[in-house]
């Protein structure tokens, strides 16, 4: 269990949006126990992806349900804590993060007739490794929901520590194991 | 030196008479004698941080609350891309 008074801690996009979401009791009381004595941070990486994604959806949609998506945007905005910028600390190491993997470790994400293309897979990747770099620099735990992605960065950093001087370990806390 | 620029002054006070539990108010004269300092004191530093937990658990609420809006109502795929997961329509081979 991570004791949220050892804050404060950044979330990953995937984090935030399933702890948010969750109905688990434990894990509710962890959040609150938490936002008792800290502020949710976040990359600016992850408000990107958020807007973007409120955007895309409120484009697909009919006009019945617009109105519900921009709420839910505004209320999301509302929520916002402090939002760390990508800054030339950071954009040097997601730079070395991104030359020791370039490539993503999984494959794109695929759900029934839907699929994410292999552009968009690297995109998300790019922005994965800004949200790690962001977590190094802040010298915060990073909390997510993406094992396959930030635990093949927190290796990379562990494997080349002399590309990260006075940086690192990556350290990560999956959302299931805050309890 | 501007006003904006001046000390803050004393923290105002006020008397008022409470009906306090005697059990509380039995600890509270203990700490204080303990502390070397008035009951008035004890019981004064155990409002406020009192209050400052209550301030921070309506803020932790008010958080919540924006989240469980900001998130409510979306569909798997929908809640995919609001993660930055984007789905297309799959090409057809």
């Amino acid at each position: 269990m991570v004791d949220p008074a050892s804050g404060p801690f950044l979330f990953d996009t995937s984090a935030e949006s399933w702890l948010a979401r969750t109905r688990q009791a434990e894990v509710l009381s962890w959040m609150r126990a938490y936002l008792s004595r800290h502020q949710v941070q976040v990359s600016a990486i992850t408000v990107l992806e958020r807007v973007r994604g409120y955007s895309l959806l409120w484009r697909r949609t009919g006009e019945e349900r617009r109105q519900g998506i921009e709420a839910a945007r505004v209320a999301y905005l509302n929520a916002l804590g402090p939002v760390w910028p990508v800054d030339g600390a950071i954009a040097v190491v997601a730079g070395e993060i991104m030359s020791l993997l370039p490539d993503p470790p999984t494959q794109p994400q695929r759900s029934h007739h839907l699929a994410e293309s292999r552009q968009e897979r690297l995109t998300r990747w790019r922005f994965d490794q800004l949200i790690a770099a962001t977590a190094l620099v802040a010298r915060m735990p990073l909390i997510h929901n993406n094992a396959a992605d930030f635990e093949a960065v927190r290796s990379a950093i562990e494997r080349s520590p002399e590309r990260f001087p006075g940086l690192g370990p990556l350290e990560l806390m999956r959302c299931s194991s805050l309890i | 030196m501007s006003r904006r620029d001046a000390a803050p002054g004393p923290i105002k006070k006020r008397r008022t008479t409470l009906t306090l539990p005697a059990d509380s108010l039995l600890k509270a004269e203990r700490i204080a004698r303990a502390k070397k300092v008035n009951l008035s004191a004890v019981i004064s530093e155990a409002l406020s941080e009192g209050l400052r937990a209550h301030a921070a658990a309506e803020r932790s609420e008010e958080v919540l609350n924006a989240y469980r809006k900001a998130f409510a109502g979306f569909t798997h795929e929908e809640a995919a891309i609001l993660d930055g997961i984007i789905l297309e329509p799959a090409p057809r081979h």
